[in-house]
């Protein structure tokens, strides 16, 4: 491991997205705020919320859209448990809209109770798709 | 004795039988890979749950942990209460035992628990039809799942998990048990009767401070919440795995019975075969023995 990087490594319950990637500088969405980690910081767990991570590897930058998790950073290792991580290039803006409308309306209709937890839920997890897909578009240019 | 036609028509049944027991086992087959590799895929995910929750759990010391809603999924409690299974079965039958396996194990603890209150949570089509069949016991579906396999993803396991653990916390749970099949290779399944809550205290207690990182994290939010998220998602975790490993169970347990099923019907292709030979022989041989004796009786 050479001394200016961090280890990356992203797990989701489906599949290990990245595993001790080198990279410069990660940015995560801690619950309190975005929170920039370089090499050299202190050790730290943090809990997630659905939201855009960046991390760039020289020139090279990519985004997650992550949907709420934990992070752990210990010895130049970053640690990202999330429930669901998606590359900027997977995302399709088309389907995260429409899921956005559909999760709107039902909320709006606020039928059964029960569902309300999940509907807000997918209302969050769309507007993050939604969020990554116009950070990809400006960002291209 | 049958007639020539009865038999050929009792062969080509058998044979479009067969056609479909095979394509059911090539599929089984088919979708066996990715749910092994399902598996696979899920196991890190684990692992390293297990790894932050012991770091978070070293660092926190017994009293911090009193009192928050963490420590009350590890807390035993009172005997008497209300008992909650969770059954995750099939949707679909033609997979052997599989699901009579399940249903027998389900309905022996049902038998030992008799008399208490139970409720339960049933994840497959099959389960759900078997308790709903019950009559005579103090049971009550809460949640039921169906139409998950072969596609369960982690979003059901969550799901389960929220239903489960407001039920847990709202309602005076025991204890929650979960029947399932475990994939154990493709020949055998197993079924697993194991406890989900109140957790094990031994996930906790491997290492604590063995590593001397005591006191070099930070945390945010605070130890003690931030615990209490991850626990739900630790639970998920291993709702997952037994999702999955109930779904590639089913896969064997269908790709094998297809697969007998199979050979059965060759060798009643075979067996028919042969009969319909010998009939049509013996028809030709009478058909001649009549030619003949009306030929002697005309010429005679």
């Amino acid at each position: 491991m050479e001394k200016n990087h961090l280890l990356l490594t992203i797990v989701t319950p489906e599949k290990t997205v990245l595993s001790d990637k080198p990279v410069e500088a990660v940015t995560i969405p801690a619950c309190g705020g975005e929170m920039g980690v370089l090499p050299g910081h202190a050790s730290f767990v943090v809990q997630l919320k659905e939201g855009l991570m960046h991390y760039k590897e020289g020139q090279h930058k990519e985004v997650f859209a992550v949907l709420s998790g934990f992070a752990e950073i210990h010895q130049d290792k970053v640690m990202v448990l999330a429930e669901a991580a998606e590359l900027s290039r997977e995302v399709d803006e088309e389907r995260a809209r429409q899921a956005y409308q559909k999760a709107k309306q039902s909320l709006a209709v606020q039928g059964a109770d029960l569902d309300l937890d999940e509907a807000n839920a997918a209302l969050r997890r769309a507007a993050v798709r939604l969020k990554l897909a116009e950070f990809r578009r400006t960002h291209k240019k | 004795m049958a007639s020539l036609r009865d038999i050929k028509k009792n062969i080509s049944s058998i044979k479009s039988i067969k056609q479909i027991t095979y394509a059911m086992k090539m599929v089984a087959a088919a979708r066996i890979k990715r749910a092994q590799g399902a598996i696979l895929a899920s196991r890190p995910f684990a692992l390293k749950m297990e790894t932050l929750i012991e770091d978070l759990y070293s660092e926190l010391g017994e009293a911090d942990l009193a009192g928050t809603p963490a420590h009350e999924l590890f807390e035993e409690r009172a005997e008497g209460g209300t008992l909650c299974l969770v059954l995750v079965t099939a949707d679909k039958g033609l997979c052997g035992s599989f699901n009579t396996n399940l249903l027998k194990a389900a309905a022996a603890w049902l038998k030992e628990n008799r008399g208490r209150k139970i409720r339960v949570v049933t994840v497959g089509r099959k389960g759900r039809d078997f308790l709903h069949r019950l009559k005579g016991l103090d049971l009550e579906i809460i949640h039921e799942m169906v139409g998950i396999f072969p596609k369960a993803g982690y979003v059901h396991a969550q799901l389960l998990v929220d239903e489960l653990l407001k039920l847990y916390s709202d309602k005076n749970v025991e204890s929650v048990t979960l029947i399932y099949n475990e994939f154990k290779s493709m020949m055998t399944q197993q079924i697993v009767t194991g406890r989900l809550l109140p957790l094990k205290r031994s996930v906790l207690e491997k290492k604590t401070c063995s590593t001397g990182q005591c006191g070099v994290f930070s945390f945010e939010p605070r130890k003690a919440e931030l615990l209490s998220a991850l626990l739900p998602r630790h639970i998920g975790a291993q709702l997952y795995r037994t999702l999955l490993e109930s779904q590639a169970a089913e896969l064997a347990a269908r790709m094998n019975a297809m697969e007998s099923a199979s050979k059965n019907a060759t060798e009643l292709i075979e067996g028919l075969t042969l009969k319909m030979n010998k009939t049509r022989q013996a028809m030709i041989t009478t058909e001649l023995n009549e030619i003949v004796s009306g030929a002697e009786a005309l010429g005679g």
